[in-house]
């Protein structure tokens, strides 16, 4: 099904991933042109939509519903959700459940024929299914069995429950993170453990794939999804043995560079600004000039601020001086012209980008990020690109989403050779559906 | 007793070869993934300073040795230096012949310097047509914004889900540390490692571009699935909302404790009723008046209050322990000094000590993961221009690859 000269072609992914960095990571593989295909229970709530959603039941789902095009669920909310069509792209799916001697059936057929199989279920869920990476492996030892349970899985919290921010929290990111010098309560929200995974299971099986090329074996990969989020704060681990201290919650700020988010003159429109060295302070400095400066010393409190700057003992002394001259000259202009001023003098500044601005951003509209891709039960939208692009190799971008079911008789009918009998016979006893019923 | 690490035969890169011209977090952990694996990785550093990653300091005005500088000696094991100035005729020969004999080359430089030092994708793929140029910046290789100066917070402003993140009325909140850097190296990683797997299959190489700002717009914390709410209703992701995708059903976040805090992950119904369960333990009325709540109205507030007067009156762990044993997603915050003597990731050796000349021993952060041939600490970190004698003669001897 898939174009030839993709990196992965002929690499089949059985996808058991739900949430998010399980499918963000599968998302990857399909790009390099795998065939990945999802494999998806009728009784379960696999794409964080239920069938059950209506219109009117989300209405007052607060922002929520605006995950769905126009606030609207129906019909087939499954089909129809951000949670789910975010990922989505190249993917195939096929029903199959799989507590059922029939969905065991063809799980087994289907995985038989894979290469790789991507799964991110708490631990043990697989085991319970008949489907442990032991049994899998027996049964096919060219397969690649990458599974990310996020604690790993051995060891005296292996089983503990928990998302993304409990083991941010667990690996020591939560405590560095809130506003500037309060507690680490403070801070936003962060997903950064979904956001580390998915090109670590990507990688983790591309270099699976590569050891087969040599060995002919396939094998166990086990992204303990922690244990991958921490490299990320290596720094912090070995400066606290090599330095005995902690590291602390510095909100926008950075020791090493002068930085803040500074309002916007237009409504909640912020920028960024950060000062590497003197040469950008100098920079800076001009672009503010002489007869402004005034005017924002003037709400500083001192007319000679810019003086107090051109040092990086000068910006470590007065920080909280210098960002308030920032922030006045910031609040009396348009975030454009701020960020247009300071890239021109070549300084560090950009724009806290809304979705909406990023829609409409001339640069990302050049470089052909979005996509814009129709399905059924969609519509016509515009979608997130790849992550990068390779001048050499294409990568892939088709269907924008499979509908739940959509790829049944390819998968079961092509792939695993039932004849018409045998799945008609699992269609009327609804084994097989086109539809999500949980 | 010196701590050498124990070296065991063969890796799944094993005969690779990756040049590393990149000097920030980025690059350095795209080419560390490799070198951790088996690659034969060859950083090229300038003279002198060699990478900017040995300068990084955590505290303003630090000066930490560039031979002991933590950012370095993580980001930069299993690797060898050369100190090469690539503003020389004969450097930029010798690196020339390096990538000649190389499976794949990372940089970070700005957009079109690589170029400007003979080194440009063209000219390193006609002498090596199955090279892998992986270019990373700020906003890719071309558009009207592919020479603008970028830190760490720009990124995130441009790419990351910052707008979303903080409070409703004050101003977006970075995510901490170096964070977005790695994310952007680990996907030049997975991108190199594509190309590679190509280059493999069909004899091919290629160049591959990595802009910041779309690795962060394409990523799984939330900010993909934001941009298509946002194509799909016109609406911005709000700020100060706390699992806005999941609707009003649920709860999460964080609550101080006694000694700390700790991260609940409420997202429904059976974990709320196990949290009214754990915390109303001896408390009919409260149990009585929350259990199989779907949505609390006017009596948010009063619960609120008794659930964080528990949280308040227990130490971080116990609340996690009992929350664990009740299966409640709710987890301690630890801090380094805890980490360091977790009894789970020390029990699974997800650390690994080892000497270094300077900075002597230390524990580090292990396997990203875990396959067969997979993770070895060979080496920690090289001295700046530790390889350069011994990298030059190979290429004298134009010793044939391993």
């Amino acid at each position: 099904m898939t174009d030839q000269s993709l990196p992965l072609a002929g690499i089949r992914v059985v996808d058991l991933t739900v949430v998010w960095s399980g499918p963000g990571s599968t998302a990857l593989l399909g790009d390099l042109g795998a065939e990945v295909i999802r494999v998806e229970g009728n009784n379960r709530v696999s794409r964080q939509a239920s069938a059950k959603l209506t219109n009117a039941g989300v209405a007052n789902a607060g922002w929520s519903r605006n995950s769905y095009p126009d606030g609207k669920p129906e019909p087939r909310p499954y089909d129809r959700t951000a949670l789910f069509n975010w990922h989505a792209r190249n993917k195939l799916a096929a029903c199959m459940n799989l507590e059922t001697p029939e969905g065991h059936e063809a799980a087994l057929k289907l995985i038989a024929i894979s290469d790789v199989l991507v799964e991110n279920n708490t631990n043990g869920v697989l085991e319970k299914l008949g489907l442990g990476h032991e049994t899998l492996l027996e049964l096919n030892p060219r397969l690649i069995v990458a599974r990310m349970p996020p604690l790993g899985m051995t060891g005296p919290m292996s089983n503990y429950l928990g998302y993304g921010p409990n083991f941010n929290s667990l690996v020591g990111i939560a405590a560095m993170d809130g506003y500037e010098g309060e507690p680490p309560d403070s801070a936003g929200e962060n997903y950064h453990m979904d956001e580390s995974a998915p090109a670590a299971l990507a990688f983790a099986v591309l270099a699976a794939l590569w050891d087969r090329e040599a060995t002919g074996r396939g094998g166990l990969v086990e992204v303990a999804q922690a244990e991958n989020v921490m490299q990320d704060i290596g720094e912090f681990f070995l400066d606290f043995q090599m330095n005995h201290r902690l590291p602390q919650v510095l909100g926008n700020t950075d020791p090493g560079l002068l930085q803040d988010a500074f309002r916007a003159a237009e409504d909640d429109r912020w920028v960024v600004v950060s000062i590497r060295d003197d040469r950008d302070w100098a920079a800076f400095a001009g672009v503010v000039g002489g007869v402004v400066s005034s005017v924002v010393g003037s709400v500083v409190g001192e007319a000679d601020w810019l003086d107090r700057g051109r040092t990086a003992a000068d910006r470590r002394t007065n920080s909280r001086a210098l960002r308030d001259g920032i922030a006045a000259w910031c609040a009396g202009l348009p975030s454009d012209e701020i960020v247009a001023r300071l890239q021109e003098a070549r300084v560090p500044a950009g724009e806290v980008m809304s979705e909406l601005r990023l829609l409409a951003d001339r640069h990302l509209a050049e470089r052909g990020w979005f996509k814009e891709r129709t399905h059924p039960a969609v519509g016509t939208y515009r979608y997130p690109g790849h992550p990068w692009r390779a001048d050499g190799f294409d990568l892939a971008y088709g269907r924008p989403l499979p509908g739940f079911g959509q790829d049944n008789e390819y998968v079961y009918k092509q792939l695993l050779g039932y004849d018409d009998e045998t799945y008609d016979d699992l269609v009327a006893r609804r084994l097989i559906t086109e539809e999500q019923f949980a | 007793m010196p701590h050498a690490p124990e070296v065991n035969g063969r890796q799944v890169f094993t005969g690779l070869r990756v040049v590393d011209l990149s000097r920030w977090v980025a690059g350095e952990y795209a080419t560390k993934l490799f070198a951790d694996f088996g690659a034969d990785v060859v950083k090229v550093e300038k003279p002198g300073s060699g990478s900017r990653s040995r300068h990084w300091a955590l505290v303003p005005g630090e000066q930490p040795d560039p031979e002991a500088n933590p950012l370095f000696l993580h980001l930069n094991t299993n690797k060898r230096s050369i100190a090469v100035d690539l503003h020389s005729a004969e450097g930029v020969e010798l690196v020339k012949r390096l990538i000649a004999r190389s499976d794949a080359v990372i940089e970070s430089f700005r957009p079109g310097h690589l170029e400007r030092l003979g080194l440009g994708p063209d000219v390193l793929r006609e002498s090596n047509p199955r090279l892998v140029v992986t270019r990373i910046s700020p906003f890719g290789q071309s558009g009207p914004y592919r020479d603008r100066e970028a830190t760490g917070i720009v990124l995130q402003a441009a790419g990351g889900p910052m707008n979303a993140t903080g409070d409703a009325h004050r101003a977006p909140q970075r995510k901490p540390g170096l964070l977005e850097q790695y994310t952007i190296g680990r996907t030049a990683g997975e991108a190199t490692l594509a190309g590679l797997y190509h280059a493999r299959r069909t004899g091919t190489g290629s160049t591959i571009d990595v802009s910041g700002q779309e690795v962060l717009l394409s990523s799984a914390d939330r900010r993909a699935s934001y941009l298509v709410t946002a194509a799909y209703s016109g609406v911005n992701a709000p700020r100060g909302v706390r699992s806005a995708h999941r609707g009003q059903s649920t709860f999460t976040g964080p609550f101080r404790a006694a000694d700390g805090f700790v991260m609940i992950y409420i997202t429904n119904q059976e974990f709320w009723n196990r949290l009214i369960r754990l915390i109303g333990a001896d408390d009919e009325a409260f149990r009585a008046k929350f259990l199989d709540r779907p949505q609390l109205g006017d009596d948010w507030p009063a619960f609120m209050s008794y659930l964080k007067a528990w949280f308040a009156a227990r130490p971080k762990i116990q609340i996690m322990e009992a929350a664990e044993a009740a299966r409640i997603p709710c987890t301690a915050y630890l801090q380094m000094d805890e980490l360091y003597d977790h009894p789970h990731f020390r029990g699974r050796g997800a650390f690994v000590t080892a000497d270094h000349p300077v900075a002597g021993r230390l524990d580090y952060f292990g396997a990203p993961w875990r396959m067969r041939d997979g993770f070895q600490l060979r080496r920690t970190a090289p001295r700046l221009g530790e390889h350069t004698a011994e990298v030059t003669a190979e290429l004298e001897m134009s010793v044939v690859r391993p």
